[in-house]
């Protein structure tokens, strides 16, 4: 009897989650992140691009603001630090209705600097982009939008300079420890005593990885920007303090179960035997 | 109120100043920059001035001993600047109080010959401190 390999899968749009260990270090070395943000940025399209991991805000082949699930937003930065008591940020947000507004309102209000509002806006934007870029299994979509308003407080990006520095960031991470999983899964310290040599960022880290939170999650627990923390996260698997969960055991016992039970793959089954006892 | 820019423009006006920009040295963004850097490449500096930062930051050899624990937040760098003296030049990096977690370093070239480094070095700690702080 001839042993029958199972074959290899087929090709798929890879997702952040199922990811083959090496692909970063292919995507860290180059190579476009999204043909449809090229093309747009090409035509100096203004709209919205809405991908799985998250929304980048073009205009004239800029990028004005990025948002995601995953990274924290400008005001959760400024709100969660104390630099802005959330109170004045609420109050600002809702009188004007949106981002540039409600900056504009804040440097009015004295409530921080210029340079502290584009220092913030920056991180935020480029968080963002981090995970909207992402390789996604859907394609985005684009809807066309309205000018923004010219001469407004934040700073925008080429956006040629948001993919360079997406790669740039995806190859500093897969220096540290090559594995893309870990920017989106529970995440649960190894050594339960505190290990020397532990920076107190990373330490903040360590206490808030509980099995359930994702590096994104810990770093919206603590207010702060979520790249800084995918670094610590990486260099703290990278020297063996920090992994995932096991797998339930639950897990492990439905995959023997089904393929007999369905009469149509028993008989594909014995006619595949059958044509290879030929 | 002034902006990156503005700040980093007024960097440029000190003596001797060849290139200036403000540095993210948790991920070596560049998140301004004004003037030449070593050859020629704004973003290679930024990401060069990122690791001397972090390593600055965060080697335990380097930290203040700490005042007692009230109060040791954000505000305060664990590093106050780092200098790097070559043949024909200066750096001077600036960590950037901030309530929140800014990670901005300052990043100055000064040329050596007409550079005046502890004027520099005084110019940028007051520069540094306004930027975020007002």
């Amino acid at each position: 009897m001839t042993v029958v390999e199972a074959p290899p899968p087929l090709p798929v749009r890879d997702t952040a989650r199922h990811r083959a260990p090496d692909q970063g270090a292919r995507e860290g070395t180059g190579g476009g992140l999204s043909p449809m943000l090229t093309r747009l940025a090409a035509e100096r399209a203004t709209g919205v691009l809405v991908r799985e991991g998250g929304a980048l805000y073009l205009a004239d082949g800029l990028v004005l603001h990025a948002e995601s699930p995953y990274a924290p937003g400008i005001g959760t930065l400024l709100t969660a630090s104390g630099a802005v008591p959330a109170e004045e940020w609420w109050t600002a947000a809702g009188t004007a209705g949106d981002l540039p507004g409600t900056a504009r309102l804040l440097l009015a209000g004295g409530w921080l600097t210029r340079a502290a509002l584009e220092i913030c806006h920056l991180h935020a934007l480029y968080d963002a982009a981090y995970f909207a870029l992402a390789p996604s299994s859907s394609p985005g979509r684009f809807h066309y939008g309205p000018p923004p308003e010219a001469d407004g407080p934040l700073p925008a990006v080429p956006v040629a300079a948001v993919e360079r520095e997406v790669l740039r960031r995806r190859a500093l991470l897969h220096r540290l420890w090559p594995d893309a999983l870990l920017d989106g899964v529970p995440l649960l310290r190894t050594a339960p005593v505190a290990a020397p040599g532990v920076s107190a960022r990373q330490s903040a880290v360590l206490a808030l990885a509980d099995g359930v939170r994702t590096a994104p999650d810990i770093a919206l627990a603590q207010g702060r920007r979520v790249f800084p923390t995918l670094v610590e996260v990486r260099r703290l698997v990278a020297a063996g303090l920090l992994g995932t969960p096991p797998p339930p055991p639950a897990a492990a016992a439905p995959p023997s179960a089904p393929p007999d039970i369905d009469p149509h793959i028993a008989l594909l089954k014995r006619v595949r035997d059958a044509l290879e006892a030929l | 109120m002034p902006g990156i820019d503005e700040c980093l423009l007024e960097a440029m006006r000190l003596p001797g100043a060849r290139g200036a920009a403000l540095v993210d040295w948790t991920s070596g963004l560049a998140l301004g920059v004004v003037g030449e850097f070593p050859g020629g490449d704004a973003e290679a500096a930024a990401a060069d001035v990122a690791e001397l930062a972090r390593l600055a930051a965060e080697q335990p050899a380097f930290a203040a001993v700490p005042a007692g624990d009230a109060g040791l937040g954000d505000t305060d760098p664990p590093v106050e600047d780092v200098i790097v003296s070559n043949r024909d030049g200066y750096h001077l990096l600036r960590f950037v109080p901030a309530p929140f977690d800014s990670g901005a370093v300052l990043h100055l070239w000064l040329g050596r010959a007409d550079g005046n480094l502890a004027l520099a070095r005084i110019r940028l700690g007051e520069m540094a401190g306004r930027l975020v702080l007002g």
